[in-house]
């Protein structure tokens, strides 16, 4: 290759920039982000819908009313006291428990009685606890009478410490935390970031093989360029678009209030992780020449590597949170180098496997 | 029609493939394929055990510390040499110095970390507890959980009006004591309500089955401690839906490929100069992979019942498969047709999965709470795995809007599959004008293209409902009426979805030239489409086959389809008629937009939604 040539001019980046260039005139790299503002707030819709659901505290739902009675009702009004979002009225008989239970006066019913123990010798608390059938408050009402009844759990567990062989850890006190802090970092921001290499692979199996599929290719080797120029460019224009979408999650992020650490390291290990994928689809991409069976290869051996990664010491996926939440560790590190070396040492072998196909077969 | 050609192409289209395809090709798959059951076998195994959340909390604690082993129990922490310094760098989370917390929580971070200890500590009691010798010391309390109807009636649980018996589980102490003692054999708290109340209604039931399908698939649940409690959340819901909806993304994959490669090269054109068909072409090209898709179905079915974790398994749960497969195949040939090449084939493609897999997911979440679950054909699937009856009425509801849906996408798309069209580049929008324009013939069309594309108001306002319903019980307060946020949101989905389902194959009629441009024949034709679409919209009356319009939500969204009872006869006329005055009007504006240009179709349309948005509005606030 000559080198009098500037950069922009050199044939590899000429069909990177062609490749970029037929995918924003569609437009679909809108689509594409649509997606995945799509997927992203989908799946923390879904999060927050559900732990709204189990937690009275996250949505405004108002106070679970419940009903005590049953000789262990003191017991029980004493660990409701305890929870914010509970209130309890005592009933000395079980019938007006059940009244207000049928009026809507109150959403559950807690029974207490002391009773010979199942387990063993001596008494336990049997509580029967009533919560309405079938609708979507009684998901919040069992979490709520579940809360209770560990309060009551945890007080006569330490009232009866003495007859334990070794006492409970006794709890930390609650803060008003983030429920979503960890689903954040550990399935939200990894999904984010790893959906752009896998559509990057995805795009690199399409555009190489709709230029055979169409013909085109044969045009373009007409062109004073070799096939691995072609094969280097498309490979380059398909990687650089993943870097691109982390950059724009990352500032979407942090304008949302999500602070993503290790910005720099994070983006090496996508990059790095997109030359893999990118590579895997170009290879069958050149291999199959077709689309159906190159895509649906290309699909089924992603799946698998990102759930084979599952045997690394630490998950891909894992990394990233780990990267994005400021925990990272030697082994975390040893990932992204782990990860750079796989990506240079599989793009050569893949340039090595392209150089010696004839390119007249394609 | 012929079925013969049909076949015909069908088979080409599978002799085609198994030719296309080396042997290389298919060892490499059947490889893959197998290491990907060995890598979902280790991961529902658990036997590396590496969580996503592994280490993600640093916590200073030394062996002297009752934390250490709560902390070494849960990989969400990594255990560090207790270092104040270190909290304050930011590289410790929590100090523990004994029992006693030494740093003070400020960050989110710091804060969900201490959250998740707290979580941890609870689990590591009841693991420890379990080995003590003391079995009644370590677990005090034992718990029953029965579900029984309320009677009356309640804003936030409408599933009011049918009484139960009162008093009659009042005498169902004794009993129950007992229920949970062995409530640790049958799994699940649910089957403890079950052998306890006589009279606990059918979610006890519901819930045994499903605790014990849980019981197998988790393999962790124990019955009787409060710990032990679990809210009605179909975990196993979430395993089925992704075990159904995953092949569908390969298949629907294939297909594209096999229909976007028609259009390459003219290639298509050999096909269409046969004797055969439009329709025979289609339906043969697509016959494969709804067999293939059906087919996997029936083996995951079948693989679940002997397998055994799902005996109760039936064709029940294939049958509701079917509408799943149709939608997904008709979605992705609209994609193809649209497509002007792989790569935005691709995009297309991630598109329809995506949003057809929440589709079907979403509702499917809910599958114990509400009628709401029904909308999704998976819950059918979820209700037979686990062993209930489903009703006749339930499946046709929930079976039928994305079954007609996908024939109507599938109609779309075969206007697109012509000499013309097929080998022809355009944008995706366009494509989607000259698809709505294929069906247009004179002004009558007008009618009939209104009423067509009903099926997919039906489903998106079904699916608008579904994932809105969660926020029914935030309340918000619009010009002075209490409605809840999620009926406001409900309302303004289906307005849009409306009006644009009314005026879009109008405009499409205007951009084609199928119509002239005058006033007239715009009030004409907009006050057609408004009429097909409100004969159409009396099939919204399906709703009725299930429950949906006993919650508030649905009868805001189904208002104008179904009538309220005990009205007299003029108001009750009057209501009749309102809707149509209403939806005439309405296309008649957003048809008159469309004639003069794009800009004054996007007008017409704003007006129309605000207009049409006031009034329903209205009628919420005033009937509901």
């Amino acid at each position: 290759m000559s080198d009098d040539r500037p950069i922009w001019r050199d044939p590899r980046v000429v069909v990177a920039r062609r490749d970029i260039r037929s995918l924003s005139r569609e437009k679909t790299i809108v689509l594409a982000l649509l997606i995945q503002l799509f997927v992203a707030g989908f799946s923390s819709f879904l999060v927050v819908g559900l732990t709204s659901l189990y937690d009275p505290s996250s949505v405004a739902a108002g106070e679970v009313e419940m009903a005590v009675t049953g000789d262990a009702r003191e017991e029980l009004e004493a660990a409701a006291a305890e929870q914010d979002g509970t209130s309890v009225t005592a009933f000395e008989n079980e019938t007006a428990a059940q009244r207000a239970f049928n009026q809507r006066r109150v959403d559950a019913i807690l029974r207490g009685d002391y009773v010979p123990s199942t387990r063993g010798p001596g008494e336990q608390i049997a509580v029967t606890a009533v919560v309405p059938e079938g609708s979507i408050r009684s998901t919040l009402i069992v979490v709520e009478v579940r809360r209770v009844l560990s309060g009551l759990e945890r007080q006569e567990r330490l009232e009866r410490t003495p007859y334990l062989d070794k006492p409970p850890v006794p709890l930390p006190d609650t803060v008003s935390a983030s429920q979503y802090f960890g689903f954040t970092y550990t399935i939200l921001i990894p999904l984010l970031l790893f959906l752009p290499p896998f559509i990057s692979g995805s795009v690199a199996v399409d555009t190489v093989t709709e230029e055979i599929e169409r013909g085109t290719m044969e045009l373009l080797r007409v062109a004073p360029v070799s096939l691995l120029d072609i094969i280097d460019g498309k490979a380059l224009g398909m990687v650089l678009l993943a870097p691109a979408q982390v950059l724009l999650w990352l500032g979407l992020l942090s304008t949302n209030g999500i602070a993503v650490s290790n910005p720099a390291a994070i983006l090496l290990f996508i990059t790095a992780v997109t030359v893999v994928v990118v590579t895997l689809g170009v290879v069958l991409g050149i291999t199959l020449q077709n689309r159906r069976p190159a895509q649906l290869l290309f699909s089924v051996l992603t799946l698998v590597l990102f759930g084979g990664a599952v045997l690394l010491p630490e998950h891909p996926a894992t990394t990233v949170a780990k990267l994005a939440v400021d925990s990272p560790t030697l082994l975390t590190y040893g990932h992204v180098g782990g990860a750079v070396l796989v990506a240079v040492a599989g793009y050569a072998a893949a340039r090595v496997y392209i150089g010696r196909i004839a390119a007249e077969a394609l | 029609m012929q079925p013969d050609k049909l076949l015909r192409v069908a088979k080409w289209e599978v002799t085609k493939n198994a030719g296309g395809v080396d042997k290389r090709t298919i060892v490499v798959m059947a490889l893959s394929l197998v290491a990907m059951g060995a890598v979902a076998a280790i991961a529902v195994s658990g036997g590396t055990g590496a969580g996503m959340d592994d280490g993600i909390y640093r916590i200073g604690v030394d062996e002297s510390s009752p934390y250490y082993g709560v902390a070494a129990d849960d990989r969400t922490f990594d255990i560090r040499e207790p270092d104040p310094t270190a909290i304050e760098r930011r590289q410790q989370e929590l100090l523990y110095r004994g029992s006693q917390l030494q740093s003070v929580p400020r960050t989110a971070k710091e804060r969900a970390a201490l959250a998740e200890l707290r979580d941890s500590t609870a689990q590591y009691n009841d693991r420890t507890l379990a080995r003590d010798d003391n079995q009644t010391a370590a677990f005090p309390v034992s718990v029953t959980l029965v579900y029984e109807q309320q009677s009356g009636s309640s804003q936030l649980d409408p599933r009011g009006g049918d009484s139960s018996d009162g008093s009659g589980s009042a005498d169902g102490s004794g009993t129950s004591t007992g229920g949970s003692g062995d409530g640790s054999d049958t799994g699940g708290t649910g089957g403890s309500a079950t052998s306890s109340s006589g009279d606990g209604g059918t979610a006890g039931g519901s819930g045994a089955n499903l605790g014990a399908i849980g019981a197998r698939l988790t393999g962790d649940v124990q019955g009787g401690t409060p710990s032990d409690i679990s809210p009605p959340f179909p975990f196993e819901s979430l395993v089925l839906a992704f075990l159904y909806i995953v092949p569908m993304n390969f298949v629907i994959q294939a297909y594209g490929s096999s229909m976007l490669s028609e259009r390459l090269n003219r290639r298509g054109e050999l096909l269409l100069v046969t004797p055969a068909s439009r329709g025979d072409i289609i339906g043969g090209k697509t016959l494969p992979y709804f067999v293939g898709a059906v087919g996997v179905a029936a083996l995951i079915t079948a693989a679940l019942r002997f397998g055994n974790i799902a005996p109760a398994g039936s064709y029940v749960a294939v049958l509701a498969v079917v509408p799943l497969v149709v939608l997904f195949l008709s979605a992705t040939f609209c994609g193809a047709m649209f497509a002007r090449s792989f790569k935005e084939l691709t995009f297309v493609t991630v598109t329809i999965t995506v949003t057809l897999t929440s589709y079907a997911f979403v509702p499917a979440i809910f599958t114990d709470v509400t009628p709401i679950a029904l909308i999704s054909p998976l819950t059918l699937v979820v209700l037979d795995l686990t062993g209930q009856s489903v009703g006749l009425s339930s499946f046709v509801f929930s079976v039928t809007p994305p079954l007609l849906t996908g024939l109507v996408l599938f109609g779309l798309g075969a206007g697109l599959y012509r000499e013309e069209d097929m080998f022809t580049q355009r944008p995706i929008p366009l494509k989607v004008l000259d698809a709505l324009a294929g069906g247009i013939n004179s002004r009558r069309s007008a009618l009939k293209m209104s009423i067509i594309l009903l099926p997919l108001v039906i489903v998106a306002e079904l699916a608008a409902i579904a994932f809105l319903f969660v926020l029914d019980s935030v309340s918000l307060n619009v010009f002075g009426t209490n409605q809840s946020l999620g009926i406001v949101l409900v309302l303004g989905v289906i307005v849009v979805v409306e009006e644009l389902a009314k005026s879009l194959h109008v405009y499409a009629g205007y951009e084609h030239a199928r119509y002239e441009r005058t006033l007239r024949s715009a009030l004409g034709i907009g006050a057609l489409s408004g009429l097909g679409f409100f004969i159409g919209e009396k099939g919204l009356l399906i709703a009725r086959l299930s429950d949906l319009e006993s919650l508030p939500i649905g009868e805001a969204a189904l208002q104008g389809a179904t009538l309220p009872a005990g009205l007299p006869l003029w108001v009750a006329g009057l209501l009749f008629l309102l809707p149509l005055a209403l939806h005439t009007v309405t296309a008649a504006i957003s048809s008159v937009g469309a004639s003069r240009g794009r800009r004054a179709y996007l007008g017409g349309l704003v007006l129309a939604i605000v207009i049409h948005f006031a009034y329903n509005f209205a009628v919420v606030s005033t009937l509901v």
